[in-house]
């Protein structure tokens, strides 16, 4: 049985700033799901803010390294979808008050 | 899964010559107007000089040096070689200086720059040509990257054909060709890259999602018929259904510039930023364009035709250009240096790398002399215009600094 929670996750990918627009890729509503199996295999579902972010690459590998930093996780897999695609409204109400949309 | 480029940046060293020479150019043809009045006429050589060298010096070179990295992102795939950036470069930059010291010294230099600019060009679009041939994409950038190297195409084998008539002194009927040479290098090749690029990069920095693109893809077809039109008919000396085709072009950018209100209104970053500024300067400008090319066909006043050219070079494409200059090439230094660094230490955000005091009063130092500059032209008084330019160099002076200080920032030891 695994003792790794989504929790513990959520709080690694929330060191994931991006760089363009300054805020971690939890609180922009980017990271749509987090699954933790009984191994510890961990399955991140995410998406980004363009199909054309010249940081896709560099994001997707981010995304799967992060979690690596708990003892316990053994293997991370990060799915990038484009469905639902991503709104403003998916953001934390702190991202929507620093853009101007709230 | 969407599949992912390993090539989304180019070299930072093969890249950062083309904005730098960019911003030296600039600051160079900005002070060369100096020398100018406001009623000398836009057939002087003197002029014809200096408008080679603001297009080819600072707006190809920089459209160039942006496109070896927007052109992967556009595309979602990686350049077919992206090692032709160096000859590009090099080629562009010597050809372009021989062109305008053709132009206002030595005109028997000006086959060497044409024959020169045209090897650039030719490896610009050969390369691009066999990136596009990588992917299956038909999007509007794609068929905007498309269409606007065609019409460079067309537009360089003109030119060259000219300057050789200059400097060897064959006969080759200007009124016919030179107009078709201005509308395909600026409307054909520039504006349609511009709309293009634009339909990419503004979304991403405005974060503005679910809009209706239609008046785009109009306005994209609209842009291109009108072009092809307006060429044949100068070909053919029908200048009336030439005029006729301009008015057709004014309406494609119109509604070019409807989707663009679209995406203002539909943006979740709503927060002014430096970057909004120079856009807004961008487009207000190109409105304007469209109003007074429209009075130009009703009154054929000199003064209006000069005012909206300003506007088109120093209000749409300055400010279009050193707008994206702030956010493209942070973003270079940023994935150079700073991108390893992330995990292990603190890495700046891409607007902490900019020198706000300096970008901020570049921007304002250039939007008050774009203005008294316009004014100058349209009221004809050369002393308005000279201090509008004289405010133009001042901010072009602060936008290479900003542009030097950005290339310089490094990680602490």
């Amino acid at each position: 049985m695994c003792s790794v929670t989504k929790e513990q996750v959520y709080d690694e990918l929330r060191t994931i700033i991006d760089p363009e627009v300054g805020f971690n890729l939890v609180e922009m509503g980017l990271i749509y799901d987090v699954e933790v199996d009984d191994s510890c295999n961990v399955v991140i579902t995410m998406t980004l803010s363009t199909k054309a972010c010249p940081l896709h690459q560099m994001i997707h590998q981010w995304v799967e390294d992060a979690p690596k930093r708990i003892d316990e996780v053994n293997e991370v897999t990060a799915n990038i979808v484009w469905e639902p695609e991503w709104n403003i409204s998916m953001a934390e109400d702190n991202v929507k008050q620093a853009l101007g949309s709230l | 899964m969407f599949s992912i480029s390993k090539d989304y940046a180019p070299p930072f060293k093969m890249i950062e010559p083309f904005f730098k020479f960019g911003a030296i150019a600039y600051l160079i043809s900005i002070i060369s107007f100096l020398f100018f009045n406001v009623d000398v006429s836009l057939l002087d050589l003197k002029v014809v000089g200096w408008v080679h060298m603001f297009l080819l010096s600072f707006v190809m070179i920089v459209i160039f040096g942006a496109m070896a990295q927007l052109i992967p992102v556009a595309l979602e795939i990686g350049h077919y070689n992206v090692d032709y950036y160096k000859p590009i470069f090099l080629t562009l930059s010597i050809g372009s200086v021989l062109m305008v010291l053709g132009f206002w010294i030595n005109s028997s230099l000006l086959p060497y720059g044409g024959a020169i600019v045209l090897v650039s060009m030719v490896l610009f679009l050969y390369e691009t040509l066999k990136t596009l041939k990588k992917t299956d994409s038909n999007t509007l950038t794609v068929r905007c990257i498309k269409g606007g190297n065609i019409f460079l195409t067309v537009a360089i084998v003109i030119g060259f054909l000219m300057a050789l008539s200059i400097s060897l002194g064959f006969n080759i009927d200007f009124n016919r060709f030179l107009p078709i040479h201005i509308v395909l290098v600026l409307v054909g090749y520039v504006t349609i890259t511009v709309i293009g690029m634009s339909m990419i990069l503004l979304p991403m920095f405005g974060l503005a999602h679910g809009y209706d693109g239609s008046d785009v893809e109009l306005s994209f077809k609209i842009l291109v018929g009108s072009i092809i039109l307006f060429s044949i008919f100068r070909l053919l000396a029908w200048n009336m259904l030439s005029y006729i085709a301009i008015v057709s072009m004014l309406v494609g950018i119109g509604l070019y510039l409807r989707q663009l209100l679209t995406l203002y209104k539909v943006r979740a970053r709503k927060i002014n930023d430096i970057w909004y500024m120079h856009i807004y300067t961008a487009f207000i400008s190109l409105a304007a364009v469209v109003v007074l090319v429209l009075l130009w066909l009703l009154f054929d006043s000199d003064a209006i035709l000069k005012t909206a050219l300003w506007l088109f070079l120093i209000g749409f494409f300055v400010f279009v250009i050193n707008g994206h200059l702030i956010k493209i090439i942070p973003f270079l230094v940023w994935f150079e240096r700073f991108s390893p660094l992330v995990g292990k230490k603190k890495v700046p955000m891409l607007h902490e790398m900019l020198p706000s005091k300096e970008v901020d009063i570049s921007f304002w130092l250039s939007l008050a002399g774009l203005v008294s500059g316009a004014l100058g032209l349209l009221y004809s008084s050369d002393t308005l215009f000279k201090g509008g330019v004289s405010l133009l160099v001042f901010g072009a002076l602060f936008m290479l600094k900003t542009v030097n200080f950005i290339l310089d920032f490094k990680p602490e030891e």
